[in-house]
């Protein structure tokens, strides 16, 4: 399974903070999809544009590293990952 | 007829009581906007860099800028002095009210100098200022103060005065405006209590008068949508307030733990936004005219008040390894009430902690005592007991302790939440910050971990020097404009320049905007050269260059310092001791 964590407006719209999902080489985008049906809510409008493209801001770690510095979307996950799911944010 | 600009800055003896107009001509206020830039320059015309900060003759200044009290966010000021933490030049910054409340009272800023004979608080109405007497109010807390002082002025009058803390004279006190906004680094607090200096209040209707009325109100509408259609301002900071950043900066492997020993809190979920929201949140709070509100007004079980905010959350949670959100959030209020920087005063207990751990210190400060948090605090502020010692700043206690290396400071300057090892940008932003560690000058973690306006490798030293510089300079246009930081996140250079240009009527261009950014950052290095301050002060203590974590997703990082220096002193037009060459002065006009 991958441990795919919500955060932050993520977390209240889906009003859990996690969710084990299969998904053994699948992508990001399609882990996500899953995560979305496992959680039974939608979310995936908060991190991605009308194009499926990652919204500015939007922050997706596999194992801590952040998929934009990988293959985006594209980006393959392992059973054993873990995802962690931040929505724009900012602060100071 | 002159517009934004109010056109009258007050110098104030409270010695002899002695008050004057100070003249600013119109070249010097286009060089300098107002706030941070017109403060320090005017800072830097009246004292010297030799200047005791604690000594009468210094000045403590008050200033707003051309966009103070207009559009959104335009309610902040900023205090500008030689901080007496850091010895640095130094301008502090607070939101609310009371920036709005000066120009409403017909000034851009008050300059204060001498010492009073006893208690005072300065009362700014009708472009005119009161000297009152303060004895009553001598001994209240922030909270108590402001309310006093308010019973004894005209309605809606905004008060920013000190606590015990700043008439205790302590390093690292604040000033606090409007219930619980803080000019909170670098000690401005403490300049107010050696003056005898308790409060200023000041309030009135006078109209910030606006050059271009109808493309003012286009703008200001233009704004309100691109503030609302953002993501971070027009929602996540509504929503989760600045502690939205625990988890992301826990996540990223950055978050100081036990005097920034390790980067993951493993209590971090505790203390973030998202809990903060569940258990304390009564309401967002916000500033002048802010639809954002990123502000949390929270209740324990005993108290309520204000935050704790990022930073807060931060400073007496994962640094102590404390994971009582209630306990912070009380260490929060008394903050507030007492008038102390939460940054500093965490950072403080967090180096005691290591010195006592070590066996540098004997005393009995240990990670993740929650319960005793509130006692360390309020004796900080009265100088009780240990408290004698905290209140020295993690610099001078660690120093006094025999292991300097233990203070996690640039300057003096207590260095927030974010550890540099996990972001080279932010790394080479606190240690070239004028002011010391400080995470405002150039908020590297934008595009280094959030995003905005780009994704840019955290890791990489490269192009990091001209972004550095590049946001240091936009900071210091929008500390001097003057308008809330946040709005970075919703607007660019362009729009800033598009406001300066709507309210004074002055052809300022983008280009001209980031040179007087850059004019600004200089005047304030030259200060600092001046002071003593060169490149061997342009650095970070020796456990981010040398040591590295060993978990967590910013594990065997150290930061490249050096080599990013260079090119940061090259981009600056400096030379390699960091002194700015004779050529960049006078492009500058310097």
């Amino acid at each position: 399974m991958i441990t795919v964590k919500f955060y932050g407006l993520l977390r209240r719209r889906v009003k859990r903070s996690a969710v084990d999902v299969a998904g053994d080489g699948q992508t990001i985008l399609a882990l996500m999809r899953s995560a979305e049906t496992a959680a039974g809510g939608t979310f995936l409008d908060e991190l991605l544009d009308t194009d499926s493209g990652l919204l500015t801001g939007t922050i997706i770690l596999i194992n801590g590293e952040n998929v934009r510095f990988k293959s985006g979307l594209e980006t393959r996950v392992a059973t054993g990952d873990r995802v962690d799911l931040f929505s724009p944010a900012g602060g100071g | 007829m002159m517009t934004g600009w109010m056109g009258k800055i007050v110098k104030i003896d409270l010695g002899s009581g002695k008050q004057e107009t100070i003249a600013v001509s119109d070249t010097m206020r286009r060089r300098y906007l107002g706030g941070r830039g017109l403060g320090v320059k005017l800072y830097s015309d009246l004292c010297s860099s030799t200047t005791d900060p604690m000594a009468a003759d210094n000045a403590l200044i008050f200033m707003t800028g051309p966009l103070t009290g207009t559009v959104m966010t335009s309610g902040r000021y900023q205090v500008i002095s030689r901080s007496p933490l850091t010895g640095t030049i130094c301008d502090s910054s607070s939101g609310g009210h009371f920036g709005a409340a000066l120009k409403g009272a017909g000034i851009d800023g008050l300059i204060v100098q001498g010492r009073a004979a006893k208690p005072v608080y300065l009362s700014v109405h009708d472009g005119g200022v009161e000297i009152r007497d303060a004895s009553a109010f001598w001994g209240l807390n922030t909270q108590q103060t402001q309310k006093g002082i308010q019973a004894e002025l005209p309605s809606k009058t905004s008060v920013a005065c000190i606590g015990p803390a700043g008439e205790n004279r302590i390093l690292f006190a604040a000033i606090m405006n409007d219930k619980d906004r803080a000019a909170g680094r670098g000690g401005m607090g403490a300049i107010m209590g050696g003056k005898n200096l308790k409060a200023i209040a000041a309030g009135g209707s006078r109209p910030v008068e606006i050059a271009d009325p109808s493309g003012y109100k286009d703008l200001a509408a233009l704004i309100d949508r691109a503030v609302d259609k953002n993501p971070v301002t027009g929602k996540s900071l509504q929503v989760l307030g600045t502690s939205v950043l625990v988890n992301i900066i826990n996540a990223h492997g950055m978050f100081p733990t036990e005097n920034f020993r390790r980067g993951v809190f493993n209590d971090a979920e505790g203390t973030s936004g998202e809990k903060i929201a569940e258990t304390l949140l009564l309401r967002q709070s916000a500033c002048f005219k802010c639809p954002i509100g990123c502000g949390r007004t929270t209740r324990t079980r005993d108290k309520n008040g204000e935050g704790p905010e990022y930073e807060t959350v931060w400073a007496f949670g994962a640094h102590l390894g404390i994971s009582d959100l209630a306990a912070i959030t009380e260490a929060n209020y008394a903050c507030n009430e007492l008038g102390l920087d939460t940054i500093t005063m965490g950072s403080t207990l967090g180096c005691a902690m290591e010195l006592c751990e070590t066996g540098a210190w004997k005393e009995n400060l240990r990670w993740g005592e929650a319960g005793k948090l509130l006692g360390w605090v309020t004796d900080t502020a009265y100088r009780r007991g240990i408290g004698a010692e905290l209140a020295l700043g993690s610099k001078r206690l660690a120093v006094k302790h025999g292991r300097p290396e233990l203070a996690m400071q640039v300057k003096g300057l207590e260095i927030p939440a974010y550890d540099p090892r996990g972001a080279q940008g932010m790394a080479l932003s606190y240690a070239t910050s004028n002011r010391g560690g400080c995470h405002m000058r150039a908020y590297m973690i934008a595009p280094e971990i959030l995003g905005h306006p780009v994704f840019l490798d955290r890791f990489s030293t490269a192009g990091k020097a001209e972004l550095v510089a590049l946001f240091q300079d936009v900071s210091a246009v929008v500390d001097s404009a003057v308008l809330c930081r946040f709005l970075q996140f919703a607007l660019g250079i362009s729009t800033f320049t598009e406001m300066l240009r709507t309210v004074t009527g002055l052809d300022f261009s983008d280009e001209e905007l980031m040179k007087i950014g850059r004019r600004i950052y200089t005047l304030e290095r030259q200060f600092n050269n001046r002071a003593g301050f060169d490149r061997s002060d342009d650095t970070l203590p020796p456990r981010f260059l040398n040591e590295e974590f060993q978990t967590g997703s910013s594990r065997h990082r150290r930061v490249h310092l050096e080599e990013m220096l260079d090119d940061y002193y090259a981009v600056r037009g400096w030379d390699r001791s960091g002194v700015p060459l004779p050529q960049t002065l006078a492009e500058l006009g310097l």
